[in-house]
């Protein structure tokens, strides 16, 4: 009863964001229905769908929990577009200079660069927060721009791919594409990494001690503060893990899809990630089921637009309005007290 | 004096969540009067008296003034209706003078000039007639929180009301500022008001109040004239048939087995002091130790420095100079995490900010600090069995109204929030106690239980630091008494030389002015 309880603004903030998305797409002259028929099941009709659905599943999880995790210490990380591309430049870059390693190493070296330089796009906000107690969310934002720029700079320097019409870099060794689940169509082992992440996350937030001291700093950091705990390393520790899980889906990207770097690698999965953790409202263990359903949504979604010429944006318009339900209960909720 | 009754409610029932905080209470007020308003913390006194200012609106019930029946929707109205009240926590704006804040809100004579001649001899007057000395061109900010008490009283009379409600007006009250306040309420009712004092301290009533009014847990318990009021009675009624007053710490002179032989050494303080971020000198040159099994009370008004004292001591403020020792070892640059595998306990005085995590679970609460302690917690791993089992435990024992450990901080009330508190900090077999308020917002027997436990572990060695704002409850516990006045120690007193008015002129740093 309870569980149903719970559980019912949200059912209401999805049912509710379908039927308003729908007047809008009933407006534009196209039939609802249909519309929401492809967006659905688009991604359960074909294995190429249900993989394509998966291929998007791992980097919007991954920059979900980028977000998440921070705002379990009470931090708002919205640098996980940059945090990507630096983990997208480290993994492209080890990936084309040690290209002739064998895939034992090459494989783990390029998914490693792309986390620790993740990590480290991510500490540079961390540590002006640890240490001159910068606000978060500013830095973020600013780095974000540098790594666009930073992205423009390795893929239209030396290691520019002439014959690619866009700012495109060569591909990436061989030996350092990660291993393929299914060749045909392509799925790597990307989706079971990520699966392990999240897992690896839930364990450590909810398991350990370092884990309750980060949500206990989330939930009142001066009473954390007051009852012995770091809680300013706790900042600076969750911003890192945020900053390393975005850092890995950027090294995914390029070395188990693209094999190389792309200006708009990024495409919009930190914003989505965003809508993911907010719809998820902070907790991790959540985010990787909202993501597989945002996933299915945007595999729907092109389909959608292929085949039904209704813009592909009206998927936005409805993950938005979920996000603006969702919250719009708790503020029902606040009220009745 | 032939005395009427001016006002009554009927059957008032009032409501929050699912908590009936009123039951079907009846009041009554007469002309001329001091009526005491008496019971332990959530009793309902200030939810009555809150309905009947207009802050709350009650299910149910009746209000009568002067024969008319009336309802009161907002505190407009009730100063309207000549009720005034004048809350625990002083709604005043700090940078204005006390004229301004006495008139603000009010129509003056003159709108379009500054001048307020004619409003000012009028507050005067009404100073004069009263007997309360206030400069009325001082700022707020500068006044003492007896002052600003006035200040509060004042406005209620410059509107004009015949009924005014004081909220546990003697609070943050020294006992001469006490005393002084009792000569205006007697002048008051000789002008013709009516007063209603609420508060949950027995001798103020029998001291001060024609008649005693008790509630209990939002129910009436008695009503009766002084002359036929008890101690005795009056304890029961506040109380209730559940408490053992002979086993009390509070009522029952034989229990309190106070320690006073000397034993070893466990916290030392030699010549600390701290500049804090706006490099004001909040504490300066504080010496103090504290041995096995003491009870070191500090008293002063509140914002002396007390809340720096107790955070320098348990390493979250880092001293600026001096030395604190814990069982010999220089403990000065410690972390509160290393204090706290020492076996120091903190219960601070702001649960809201400093003590609680309202976004997480009671489990979570109830192991703050201790969570890399076994059995909560063995190497980095959380053993939530463990910590369930023992939460669960805390609840009952310590009386905490909650569905479990898993249900949310934020649901809890104030009083359940500083329960949690307490069992957090009883939890833990500790070497000093840090208490700060520990009491604040907790009823009669809740109170004794945490005096209770506090000799408990007193027993067993710990050493306890109690700041606290109720002086009498240093009176009551404390094996020695510290009185702080603007982050000196001014004074320390033994048992055998505790003297409620002398310390109060220490807290008023009387003593340190003369000298």
């Amino acid at each position: 009863m309870t569980q149903i309880k719970k559980s019912l603004p949200y059912i209401i903030a999805v049912v509710g964001a379908f039927i308003a998305a729908g007047i809008f797409i009933a407006a534009i002259q196209y039939n609802p229905f249909e519309a929401y028929k492809t967006l659905i099941t688009t991604s359960f009709r074909t294995p190429n769908g249900f993989i394509q659905t998966l291929m998007k599943w791992v980097p919007l999880t991954l920059t979900a929990l980028a977000f998440t995790v921070p705002l379990s210490s009470g931090k708002y990380n919205i640098g996980a577009e940059g945090q990507f591309l630096a983990g997208a430049i480290g993994a492209t870059t080890v990936g084309i200079l040690l290209a002739d390693l064998p895939p034992a190493l090459l494989i783990p070296l390029v998914i490693i660069a792309g986390i620790i330089t993740g990590a480290l796009w991510g500490l540079i906000s961390a540590w002006l927060l640890y240490q001159f107690n910068i606000n978060e969310i500013l830095s973020t934002v600013l780095l974000n721009f540098i790594s666009f720029q930073l992205v423009d700079y390795v893929a239209t320097g030396p290691w520019r791919d002439p014959s690619a019409g866009a700012p495109t870099t060569i591909a990436i060794g061989q030996n350092g594409y990660l291993p393929m689940l299914i060749k045909n169509p392509p799925l790597s082992i990307g989706v079971i990494l990520m699966i392990l992440v999240a897992i690896g996350i839930y364990f450590y937030t909810n398991k350990t001690t370092s884990g309750y001291e980060l949500v206990a700093t989330g939930a009142n950091p001066r009473a954390a503060k007051v009852h012995g705990i770091d809680t300013r390393k706790m900042f600076l520790l969750s911003m890192v893990i945020g900053a390393a899980a975005a850092g890995l889906a950027g090294a995914m990207e390029v070395s188990g899809v693209q094999h190389r770097l792309i200006e708009g690698i990024h495409s919009n999965f930190a914003t989505l990630g965003l809508i993911i953790g907010l719809i998820s409202r902070g907790k991790n263990q959540a985010v990787p089921f909202v993501a597989f359903f945002i996933a299915v949504l945007e595999v729907g979604a092109s389909a959608m637009q292929r085949t039904m010429m209704i813009p592909s944006q009206v998927v936005l318009i409805v993950e938005a309005l979920i996000v603006i339900f969702i919250l719009l209960s708790d503020l029902i909720k606040r009220r009745q007290k | 004096m032939e005395q009427t009754t001016i006002l009554q409610m009927h059957e008032v029932n009032k409501t929050f969540d699912k908590v009936k905080a009123l039951d079907n209470v009846e009041f009554e007020l007469k002309s001329n009067e001091i009526l005491g308003l008496l019971g332990g913390n959530g009793a309902g006194k200030t939810t009555l008296m809150n309905v009947l200012y207009g802050l709350y609106k009650m299910d149910s019930g009746s209000i009568i003034l002067n024969g008319k029946p009336i309802t009161i929707p907002s505190p407009k109205d009730a100063i309207a209706h000549g009720i005034g009240m004048v809350h625990q926590h002083f709604l005043q704006i700090n940078n204005y003078t006390v004229l301004d804040n006495i008139i603000l809100g009010t129509s003056v004579s003159r709108p379009w000039t500054a001048d307020r001649k004619k409003e000012k001899a009028a507050i005067e007057e009404l100073c004069k007639r009263f007997g309360l000395e206030i400069d009325l061109d001082a700022y707020i900010e500068t006044l003492p929180l007896g002052v600003r008490q006035k200040v509060e009283i004042l406005k209620a009379l410059y509107r004009g009301v015949n009924i005014l409600i004081l909220d546990e007006p003697t609070t943050n009250l020294i006992p001469q500022e006490v005393d002084a306040l009792f000569e205006t309420l007697k002048i008051m009712v000789k002008e013709g008001l009516s007063i209603v004092f609420i508060t949950h301290k027995l001798r103020e009533v029998l001291h001060i109040c024609d008649r005693i009014s008790v509630l209990r847990e939002g129910k009436n318990v008695v009503s009766l004239t002084r002359k036929d009021a008890s101690d005795e009675m009056l304890v029961r009624a506040m109380v209730g048939e559940g408490m053992d007053l002979q086993k009390s710490v509070i009522f029952s002179e034989s229990s309190k087995k106070i320690i006073t032989t000397k034993r070893e050494t466990v916290l030392q303080l030699e010549n600390v002091s701290l500049v804090n971020s706006d490099k004001i000198n909040v504490l300066s040159d504080i010496s103090f130790e504290i041995g096995a099994g003491e009870i070191l009370g500090i008293a002063g008004v509140a914002g002396n420095g007390q809340r720096d004292l107790a955070e320098v001591v348990m390493g979250i403020q880092t001293a600026t100079s001096g030395t604190i020792k814990f069982m010999n070892e220089d403990i000065t640059q410690s972390s509160t995490k290393e204090n706290i595998s020492r076996g120091f306990v903190y219960i601070p005085e702001d649960r809201l900010a400093d003590g609680f995590l309202h976004k997480a679970s009671v489990a979570y609460n109830l192991i703050l600090g201790y969570h890399n302690l076994p059995p909560y917690s063995n190497k980095g791993i959380v053993n939530w069995k463990n910590v369930n089992a023992a939460s669960r435990e805390m609840i009952k024992k310590f009386t905490i109204k909650t569905t479990g450990p898993d249900d949310a901080g934020g649901n809890l009330s104030g009083g359940n929030i500083q329960r949690v508190m307490i069992a957090r900090a009883f939890s833990q077999s500790s070497k000093l106690m840090v208490a700060h308020n520990p009491t604040r917002g907790l009823d009669i027997p809740s109170m004794d239980f945490v005096y209770k436990n506090i000799f408990e572990h007193a027993e067993t060695g710990m050493a306890t630091l109690l700041l606290s704002e109720d002086l009498d409850e240093l009176l009551l516990i404390s094996n020695r008494i510290a009185v702080m006045y603007r982050g000196k120690i001014v004074g320390i007193l033994p048992r055998e030389k505790f003297d409620k008015y002398a310390i109060g002129r220490m807290m008023s740093g009387y003593d340190q002015e003369s000298k």
